[in-house]
């Protein structure tokens, strides 16, 4: 008699078991979308080389850059900033540009700098891309190249201490994941 | 290819939304020989029994204690980036795991020696075992990123996984040596077809503001990855996936990794109707040397971005300064592989009960002996009712992992056998479970599940298990 109590019972406990409506399409809306942050280029002069340095060609460089081409990084990028900081502790009035270039060597995005000479306020900039400027010069980045022009003379001296133009720069940019 | 690949990601997928291999419900049920398996010192009254082949004993269990299903898949009109984020991302610790084990038994066979004290059990069964925890800090720097958390250290050590397939052959040996104590122990062959491991890992990631530059990123890790086996299965699947089961089959009979373990336990009378007993089951190793890969990270390095300090860099002006960059940081964070042969410890189980029997023995008759269904040992006596407490305890890579159980076993006759138990652990407070085990003359049948309350809607269940097994049993005839 117990047994055929039991046995219904577990037949019972197998009909009521049940699972609600579950809908596993909600996956697709799944958007993985990061934001990173890193310094791209740190450039120092001491004021020393600027002097020692004739004319206002003070200096020019084209820095490899696969950080932004690499494709883990252009394939995802959606938008984001560049970010630019000048220091200028010393007694000349400069300019600076910085230009990115293409795989071909092509200026595909400039940025001037005007700078004063010391004492002056940091000199802050954000450029947004995606944004502002298309998120395309990011990804078609292959190179940065940095100039700087002396518009000062050769021979003062700041009397700040350790007298330097400091140029930094970070980027920080959402990147679609899924 | 493409089946034998979701063949295998079922079977990770499988393992790791499968709990830990907690067997309450079988544990010290005594008309069950699969019993046996969980405390080789059980006491036991079979003159013999002989598993049915792959049926049995077949176990699977489910379940995971920081998340359901249905904690994200209902479809409950919330967005499901808001559950992911609330819920799974920020919702769950780094002591929530998704874990869990299957086995179904190959052979499983039992035999009373000449020495009516002696029982000796054998057999093979396959083991599927994996364990992954929340890997919170990588899940939220995929989520988040690194953007304005200055400061912040994600910690490496969140990546902490293992997991195995193998066969074991095991001979076990149960003894009783007085009316009171009862021991048992059994030897283990480990056959594994893979494995893979990361639990050691340490370190961090972290953005600070620079030094020189706005910001720093600093990497500090000590990561490694050890597989065995998995290569040539994955090679296997790429490029002829009809070797995969030859492949398998080879490792699970002796051709991979081997290992050696044992299993110990005992049964002992307090008074009549007052019983302890205890397990440690799996306390053994394998040595893998079969096909191994090991994936490391090792090193420190922060980053500024490319630096340029002037008048020195002008010296080496033609230089590829991002280069450089990615070089030097390859250099301080050397990441690699090797084939260093590694011994891997099993996860080891103890279990533990107190049981206090009363009511009317189902075998009363003692001397009768008429039937295989009565028992000739005089000190075996199963009441209709018994109840107690479990303890088990296993073996985890976050540190030892625990369940208290508190059942009910009521015997109706010879016939039927049913077991209900209450189980606290991480994946649940209202585990309530029921096994049934029914003699149909020789035949044994016993079937198991747990977590019911759960069972009005599966998918919100942190845990469910399910066990069952088909066996022929015979207590002896005069």
């Amino acid at each position: 008699m117990k047994n055929k109590i039991l046995l219904p019972a577990f037949f019972l406990l197998a009909l009521y078991s049940c699972i609600e409506r579950q809908n596993f399409d909600q996956y697709d809306d799944l958007e993985i979308v990061p934001t990173i942050e890193a310094s791209i280029l740190y450039l120092e002069s001491p004021e020393r080389l600027l002097n020692e340095i004739p004319g206002q060609n003070f200096y020019s460089q084209d820095f490899n850059f696969d950080g932004f081409s690499v494709d883990a990084f252009s394939d995802r990028v959606l938008d984001g900033f560049i970010f630019y900081e000048i220091e200028n502790t010393t007694s000349k009035e400069m300019e600076a540009t910085v230009e990115f270039l293409d795989e071909g060597g092509n200026t595909i995005d400039t940025q001037y700098f005007h700078i004063d000479p010391a004492p002056t306020s940091l000199l802050q900039l954000q450029v947004a891309y995606g944004t502002g400027r298309s998120i395309e010069i990011i990804k078609n980045t292959s190179s940065i190249q940095v100039s700087v022009l002396n518009l000062g003379d050769n021979n003062s001296v700041s009397n700040l201490p350790d007298p330097k133009i400091i140029f930094r720069s970070s980027g920080k940019f959402r990147l679609r994941l899924k | 290819m493409r089946q034998g690949k979701l063949l295998l990601l079922s079977w990770f997928l499988g393992c790791i939304f499968v709990t830990a291999q907690n067997k309450q419900i079988l544990y010290d049920f005594t008309e069950i020989p699969q019993a046996l398996m969980i405390n080789p010192g059980m006491s036991t009254d079979f003159q013999w029994y002989a598993g049915i082949p792959v049926v049995s004993g077949i176990s699977f269990q489910a379940g995971s204690s920081g998340l359901t299903v249905n904690d994200l898949f209902a479809d409950d009109g919330v967005d499901f980036n808001v559950k992911v984020r609330e819920r799974a991302i920020y919702g769950m610790n780094t002591r929530d795991e998704l874990s869990g084990t299957y086995q179904v038994e190959l052979l499983n066979g039992g035999f009373r020696g000449r020495n009516p004290d002696n029982f000796f059990s054998f057999g093979i069964y396959n083991e599927g075992d994996a364990i992954g925890y929340w890997f919170k800090d990588y899940a939220i720097l995929a989520f988040e990123g690194n953007a304005d958390q200055l400061g912040r250290k994600f910690d490496l050590g969140h990546l902490k996984t293992r997991g195995e397939m193998l066969n074991v052959f095991h001979f076990g040996i149960n003894k009783r040596i007085d009316g009171a104590l009862t021991l048992g122990g059994r030897a283990k062959i480990y056959s594994s077809a893979f494995n893979f491991s990361s639990t050691k890992n340490k370190g961090y990631f972290v953005t600070n503001e620079g030094q020189n530059n706005l910001l720093a990123n600093t990497i500090d890790a000590d990561l490694e990855l050890r597989s065995s086996g998995l290569n040539e299965i994955e090679d296997a699947l790429d490029n002829d996936s009809s070797l995969l089961p030859g492949l398998l089959t080879r490792r699970l009979f002796f051709g991979g990794d081997l290992g050696l373990g044992i299993d110990l336990g005992f049964t002992y009378k307090l008074n009549k109707q007052t019983v302890i007993t205890g397990s440690l089951l799996d306390l053994g190793f394998i040595y893998s040397s079969t096909d191994v890969k090991n994936y490391t990270i090792e090193g420190n390095a922060t980053v500024e971005g490319i630096e340029v300090i002037l008048p020195d860099a002008f010296s080496n002006s033609n230089d590829d300064f991002w280069q450089n960059l990615v070089d030097e940081v390859d250099a301080l964070v050397p990441h690699g592989t090797n084939d260093k042969s590694y011994i891997y410890f099993r996860p080891t189980k103890l279990y533990g009960s107190i049981r206090y029997n009363w009511g009317e023995p189902s075998n009363g008759n003692m001397d009768c002996d008429c039937n295989y269904m009565v028992s000739k040992r005089r000190d075996n006596t199963k009441y209709a009712n018994g109840v107690g407490g479990q303890l088990y305890v296993i073996n985890r890579p976050r540190g030892p992992q625990a369940a208290l159980t508190a059942f009910y076993l009521r015997r109706f006759g010879r016939a039927l056998a049913l077991k209900t138990t209450y189980t606290i652990d991480k994946f649940s407070w209202s585990n309530i479970g029921l096994g049934l085990n029914l003699q149909a003359g020789p035949v044994n049948i016993y079937v198991m599940a747990d977590n019911l309350l759960a069972y009005k809607n599966l998918a919100d269940s942190h845990y469910s298990s399910f066990q069952l097994g088909l066996n022929i049993i015979s207590w002896g005839k005069k």
